[in-house]
Order: C-alpha cells, then structure tokens, then sequence
C-alpha cells in the first residue's frame, strides 16, 4: 500500500514536470514552386509538433501522404515519384529554439531553431528562422524556409524538369496547446 | 521494489529534461495511431481492357483514346502487320467523389456506345488487407441488324432491348510491395440478345491482372479472363466449337506527366467487357495478336488552394 502510494505520487510528480509541454496536432505545413510553366501548391494540414518550453527543444512530425494537391495526379506522383512515400512515409525535424527565452511568458518573440530535417530518408542540418506569439496557454510558430530538392536527393526527370523548381519555398503555422 | 522506485524516480527525471530525441518519439507513437490507406495499387483506372480498382479523383476528368491495330498474322504486304486497319475506342470518366466515377465511351466494334459506373467500397489500409471496387456498365449496340459476327452467325435485332448487354464484376485487388499488385474480378456479363439458340444468355467469368513496376513511372501488367463455359456441351448440342476464346492481354504502363500511355499486345480486339470476355475469336497460339495502345490525359477541375484562400 505505501509503495502504491509512492508510486502514485511521483506520477502526478511526473505530469507536473510535463507541464511544459506544448503540443500541436492539427499543424499546418505548405509549399509552393513557382515555374513559368507551372505552379505547384500543397497542404498538410496534419503535422504534429512539441515544443518543450523547459530547455526549448522542438519536434515536427509530418506524413508526406498527408500533403494535399488540388490536382489529384501531381499528389499521386509526388508520393510515388518523387518523395516515394512508401520508403520513406514521414518527414521530421528536431532542434532546438538558439535564443534564450521562456515561452511560457505572453509575447512575440523572434526565433531561431537549429537542428535537422529527415525528407526523403535524408537527414541534414538545418536552421529555420521564425516566429512565436505566445499567450502562456497556447504558442503560434510561422515560419518560412527553402528547401533545395538535390539536398534530399529527390530526382526530378529531365522531362519534366522545366515544371518544377529546384528550390521549394516552405510555409509552416503551427498552434500549439500546454499540455 | 528499490529498483523499481529508482526506475520511476529515473523516468521523473527524464520527463524533465524531454529533449528532442524523444518528443520526436512521442510524435511518432502518436502518428502510428493514425490509418495508413494504401495509395497507388495501380497506375491507371484500367489494366489494358479490363478495369482496375483505381477510381478518378473529385472533380477530375479522364480522357481515353484507345487503339486496337489489326492482327499481326494479317499479313505484311495486305496489312502490314495490321496497322493498316485501327479500331478506335473513345472515353471519358469523371470522379463525382474520391470513390465513385461515372464514364462512358464510344466504340468502332459493332458501334457500341458503353455507360459505365465504379464505386470503391473498401480501401486497403494497415487495417484492411484489400482493396474492392464495384463495377457495372451498360452497353448499346447501335449496328444495322443483321449484320455477321466474327463467329460467322448474324446478329438480328426486332427491338432496342435486344441491343443491351449489362456486365456486374466485384474487383478486389491487393498492392502487396510498392512494385507488384495483384487483382482478381469475378464477372457476370447478360446480353438480351444472343447470336444463337446454343448461346446463354449469362456469361461468368474469372478476370485475374497484376502489374509490376519496372520503374517509378514505367511498369508491366497483364491480364486474363476465364470465361467459364461448357464447350463440350456446346460442341454436342450445336455440332460446332464454340467460337471465342478467353481473353490474355500483357504491356507496359509509361507515365508521364498528367498522361498515361498504355502499349500492349492481346488477342482480343474489343476494349469493352462485352467484346474482349465475350467475343474475342483470336488465340495467342494462332498469333492472332492485336498491337494497341491506350493514352489517359487527366484533367483537374479541383480550383487551386491559393484561390480558395
């Protein structure tokens, strides 16, 4: 009985020292390409992500099938062809915010996250420039970055090359919730 | 007890410090709750004649051009290995959901206007190990009666009902590695009309296809349909063979772009279910092989994201 309560005990310890955490379900992450021939634009409005506000370590987790085209045959061969989805079903970033600042605390801030990204089996380095407006309950990040295809050796066919960038512009805006 | 205490104490300590390793952790155990649908079982809506699984998505088009060639026993100075001679089947199919299409199509062969409709009931995931699609389709024939099959018989009409043939088939496929897909499509195909008193009116039969991508955008498929017929019974009551064979078509699937290009071989000439199950008169043993090709154009009329917003 007295180890129950123990143990009891350190778990509501354990969810207290959890508090810190911010967790987003429903995150969003866009990109866009922009060619004389054609414009590229897709939604993944399923991106998961924590932030711990303790040492401001960040999480991002997204299902590359998960991104939306509206033109249904660009999303199929975004997923077969080019980020072949069933090797490599998810896309990842893990880091840490650089500035030091407690986002717990209402306000704007300015941040940096350096860490590294995982697209298409291949993990780099990374460092993205945002921003976060906290209310102490919730976080907003948006941020923007580019990211270049043949860093992630993603091949795009000579035919086809003219129609999609080599540089892809990426959006993100992310709500979190404390947990 | 001690151990256990020192352990929970441990795991307290760790909650403190969750660094990046393991939030990401936790993002993917909360992801491997999440339904992982299958995608792309095939690369088309159709194998070579027959229907895949695959439906079009809301709100877009597709575009069939499909060429039959004579056959290459047809002889090089008159034929030229059959390219002299085309038959043309034109379709269009529209996605009203991501899992119901609407299509019809325009054939040479006994000028046959086709309605069709598909509708995928399940769709494999890591909790459903298939994919099933309904399939049914309505075909007209629009020929002056009395006109002479390929079998030799003639074809008389007294009404419009005569000229309908109504086809049923349960398509279940499995994509079972990113490269091989496996179908199998029971078939029940019903002509009001029949070329002859020794014909049934129900045709069954069991269609199977598979496909193998070679590449990411170049694959192989095939497919075969058994037609389930008693030809020793046919043979005894009307003195002769029966006259049509079981359908076998192989080729390869090239995608480009918004296109697919099919280019195949078969020993049927008909791009219908009607014609390539039920009248296909040529053998592969006999080299009376058809050369063809289909191309598929989709178009998209999904409004783009940024015009939403």
């Amino acid at each position: 009985m007295r180890h129950l309560i123990v143990v009891f005990a350190l778990i509501i310890l354990g969810f207290q020292a959890n508090g810190q955490l911010y967790m987003a379900q429903n995150g969003e992450v866009s990109f866009f390409s922009k060619t004389p021939l054609e414009d590229i634009d897709a939604l993944n409005k399923q991106v998961g992500s924590i932030i711990n506000t303790d040492n401001n370590e960040v999480a991002v987790q997204m299902r590359v099938t998960s991104f939306v085209f509206p033109n249904k045959l660009m999303q199929e061969h975004f997923n077969e062809n080019y980020l072949e989805s069933d090797k490599f079903p998810s896309a990842t970033f893990k880091g840490k915010i650089r500035e030091v600042i407690d986002l717990k605390v209402p306000g704007t801030y300015a941040v940096t996250a350096v860490g590294t990204a995982t697209i298409h089996g291949i993990t780099r380095p990374i460092e993205i420039k945002g921003n976060v407006v906290s209310t102490g309950d919730q976080l907003t990040l948006s941020c923007q970055f580019d990211i270049k295809l043949v860093d992630y050796k993603i091949d795009i066919p000579k035919i086809v090359f003219a129609k999609i960038a080599e540089v892809i512009r990426v959006s993100s805006k992310i709500n979190y919730v404390k947990k | 007890m001690k151990v256990k205490i020192l352990f929970l104490f441990g795991m307290l300590y760790a909650s403190q410090i969750l660094g990046q390793d393991d939030l990401l952790n936790m993002l993917n155990q909360e992801d491997a709750k999440k339904i992982t649908y299958t995608q792309a079982t095939f690369k088309g809506t159709r194998f070579i004649n027959g229907q895949t699984v695959e439906t079009v998505a809301k709100k877009h088009l597709n575009f069939w051009i499909s060429h039959r060639f004579g056959a290459l026993n047809s002889g090089f100075i008159d034929n030229f290995l059959g390219l002299d001679e085309a038959k043309i089947r034109l379709g269009m199919e529209y996605g009203l959901s991501d899992v119901w299409l609407v299509g019809m199509g325009r054939s040479t062969i006994e000028k046959t206007y086709d309605f069709y409709s598909k509708y995928k009931v399940l769709r494999q995931s890591n909790e459903m190990p298939i994919t099933l699609t309904m399939y049914g389709s309505l075909a007209t024939n629009t020929m002056p009666t009395g006109y002479i099959l390929p079998s030799g018989n003639i074809m008389r009409y007294e009404n419009n009902l005569q000229r309908q043939t109504y086809m049923g088939q349960i398509l279940i496929a499995r994509k079972f590695t990113d490269k091989l897909s496996l179908q199998i499509m029971p078939t029940i195909l019903h002509n009001n009309k029949v070329e002859s008193v020794y014909f049934d009116n129900n045709l069954y039969a069991l269609g199977m296809g598979g496909r193998y991508k070679l590449t990411n955008r170049l694959s192989l498929s095939a497919e075969y349909y058994k037609n389930i017929v008693d030809t020793k019974t046919f043979l005894k009551t009307s003195g002769a063979a029966y006259p049509y064979q079981d359908s076998f078509s192989i080729g390869f699937d090239i995608e480009t772009g918004g296109h697919v290009f099919q280019l195949h071989f078969t020993n049927s000439k008909g791009m219908i279910e009607k014609h390539f199950i039920g009248q296909t008169t040529g053998t592969w043993a006999n080299t009376d092989i058809f050369y063809g090709f289909n191309l598929a154009r989709t178009f998209s009329f999904e409004p783009d994201q940024k015009n939403k917003q």
